[in-house]
């Protein structure tokens, strides 16, 4: 049998009270009655009653104010109002300010008992809703943004004051400070955050795919369309869209995002009818937008559709406060990850982090926390678990002819970023391919890390 | 709430013929019920007159009625009050029957469960049989059965012929588990 509901019957009239309180314990509900509006509100309290029934007019309070007042001391109630034909424009006003339903005396005991049963219905499906909500909401929150410097104080607080708007926000930092992260966190807080969030990467595709992608294609547009295929655009429909390295954007798709962003309406390749989109567009970039405006390399109209909020994210070495807050964030979540006891940072790492200047900022930390966790046997991560370029102290300055400097540089990077190629190409905004040229041309190798070494009297594993 | 002595021991339901049934069909529907229950059913004098109706409506009022019916209870019997009035209740604008549940006395009427109300033509085999199974809904309810939410039951609520019908002739097994000895079927395998 489904649940019993908790029912208020209010009513001046004994004979309403009395048949229809005997009615609904038939049904086998849990009936509550007040004869006046004044003993309803004394009975009623947050999460007692599930649904209420109220006469309209009854002497003292009426049934509307008697309704306002209900809906203010329980807003989860779900009320049915009761009425005479003569009153049913007042039933109409009562359902405007946010009654269920009403229902005109004398009832047909069918109409009651289906408003009765699709009422339970709409409050089990408001309450599954919620739940779904909820557990939405615990699964997609993004993970926290950790630190308490000033510096990251002040994003957060931009981050609670941008959220609740639909403004479009530009976020600019170095790679690896974490404006993804940022992003992500206005979306979860913003009214939008049941939509998606669809994150496109700018810089990483060819200008012709970037577009398919962006944009959406009808079957046919090009060669290999066989099926029409929907853009970011119109599956951020209801969310946001969130445009990593917009400013790697080549002159042609800066125009196509112009009028997509005026006109919130894509047209796919190949198409002839714009297709209307409801996003919010969240951008970021590592570059000065206003230096490549100025050297005619991005739009100046682009340019100040996306720079409506500007967000600038401080690089770590300008919140160095946070490296230890950071790590120990990071330490927790790869020990967990990897099911490790928990591990603890000694005094001399935490003080060589702090000592680092994190080109690669929060992902270069990130990624030598977790390196750090690989290599580490007890219960403590000490110095020598970190990256050697972590340790090494600060680089030494090099002279040279500019090839020289470039290549010294290049090295060091690679060093830093434990020979991440990817990281590292970030970190010298530089693309993967380039990198690997410079490489090859310099015949650069990686060196062979003494801790990666079998040691003696291991097997090696 | 449960009004019944628990000292009754009942052995009969008490059929009254009220607002001018016929005593045909309070036979009929006498004879029917007590083929599906264990006590027997026996047949009160009609009462003289009609009921008093609701107040600018041409219906009985069955709280009244069924008040009427509970006043001094004999020792052994259920009442069932069956009339050939409309009922109605002040909040309804019409009940099949009424009982209250623990009480003394159920009540029916035929007028809504006539074919002919409907414009369709008379079948008494089926006003009957719409009775019978009517009087057996409101004596479960005599017998503090709630409503029941399984659709092949008797105990289910129906608001209107339709879906009367739809329920079915038999409590279902866990109402049928609950019922007392003088409401329990006799022959469950009767086609009703």
């Amino acid at each position: 049998m489904k649940a019993p509901l908790r029912i208020l019957v209010v009513d001046d009239e004994a004979i309403v009270r009395d048949s229809l309180g005997g009615w609904f314990r038939q049904d086998g509900h849990t009936v509550d009655t007040a004869d006046s509006a004044r003993e309803a509100l004394r009975r009623c309290e947050p999460g007692r009653y599930d649904i209420a029934l109220l006469d309209i007019k009854m002497p003292g309070m009426d049934g509307l104010e008697l309704q306002s007042r209900l809906m203010a001391a329980d807003p989860g109630l779900t009320i049915i109002m009761m009425t005479a034909y003569a009153a049913v424009d007042t039933a109409v006003r009562a359902m405007k300010a946010g009654a269920y339903d009403y229902i005109v005396k004398p009832f047909d005991p069918d109409d009651l008992s289906l408003l009765v049963k699709r009422a339970a219905e709409q409050r089990s499906l408001r309450a599954e809703n919620q739940r779904l909500k909820q557990s939405l909401e615990t699964a997609s929150a993004p993970p926290p943004i950790v630190g308490a410097s000033p510096a990251i104080k002040h994003v957060l607080d931009m981050v609670q004051t941008v959220s609740a708007t639909e403004a479009t926000v530009l976020i600019s930092g170095e790679s690896g400070t974490g404006k993804e992260l940022v992003a992500r966190a206005i979306h979860a807080a913003s009214p939008r955050r049941y939509g998606p969030l669809v994150v496109v990467n700018c810089g990483a595709l060819p200008e012709g795919i970037l577009e398919s992608e962006l944009f959406g294609h009808e079957a046919g547009a090009f060669t290999g369309a066989r099926a029409r295929h929907q853009g970011k655009f119109e599956l951020a429909d209801g969310g946001a869209i969130f445009l990593d390295e917009v400013g790697e954007l080549s002159p042609k798709v800066q125009v196509e995002l112009l009028r997509v962003l005026e006109d919130k309406a894509v047209t796919r390749l190949g198409g002839r009818a714009p297709v209307k989109t409801d996003f919010r567009v969240i951008a970021a970039t590592n570059r000065d937008l206003q230096e490549r405006v100025k050297a005619g390399a991005f739009r100046e109209d682009l340019y100040w559709r996306l720079n409506v909020f500007p967000l600038t994210i401080p690089p770590l070495r300008e919140r160095s406060e946070d490296v230890r807050a950071l790590a120990e964030h990071f330490l927790n979540r790869f020990t967990a990850a990897m099911s490790r006891r928990p591990i603890r940072l000694s005094e001399d790492a935490a003080a060589a982090l702090a000592a680092y200047h994190w080109p690669g900022n929060v992902r270069e930390l990130q990624n030598a926390i977790e390196r750090a966790v690989v290599v580490t046997r007890g219960d403590v991560l000490e110095t020598a678990a970190l990256p050697l370029s972590v340790t090494s102290g600060p680089p030494r300055p090099v002279s040279g002819s500019l090839e020289e400097v470039e290549r010294a540089h290049v090295e060091s990077v690679l060093r830093e970023t434990g020979w991440n190629v990817s990281q590292a190409a970030r970190v010298l905004d530089v693309d993967r391919a380039t990198l690997y040229n410079k490489i090859r041309r310099w015949n650069l190798k990686r060196p062979i890390d003494e801790r990666e070494q079998p040691q003696p009297g291991h097997n090696g594993r | 709430m449960s009004e019944s002595s628990p000292s009754r021991a009942i052995t009969a339901v008490e059929l009254h013929p009220l607002g001018g049934l016929s005593t045909e069909r309070a036979r009929e529907v006498a004879a029917r019920l007590s083929r599906r229950i264990g006590a027997s059913c026996r047949l009160a004098e009609p009462a003289n007159g009609h009921a008093l109706l609701l107040p600018g409506r041409d219906q009985a009022d069955a709280d009244a009625l069924l008040a009427a019916l509970e006043a001094d209870p004999p020792e052994d019997a259920v009442r069932l009050g069956v009339t050939a009035q409309d009922l109605a209740i002040p909040i309804f604008t019409f009940v099949f029957g009424r009982a209250r549940s623990g009480g003394q006395a159920a009540l029916v009427s035929l007028a809504r469960l006539d074919p002919a109300f409907y414009g369709l033509p008379s079948d008494e085999d089926t006003l009957i049989g719409r009775t019978v199974r009517e009087s057996l809904h409101e004596l479960g309810h005599v017998a503090e059965l709630p409503h029941c939410e399984r659709p092949e039951c008797l105990m289910r609520f129906a608001g209107s012929v339709e879906k009367a019908d739809l329920r079915g002739a038999l409590f279902c097994e866990a109402c049928a588990a609950r019922l007392p000895d003088w409401l329990r079927a006799g022959r469950p395998d009767q086609n009703w």
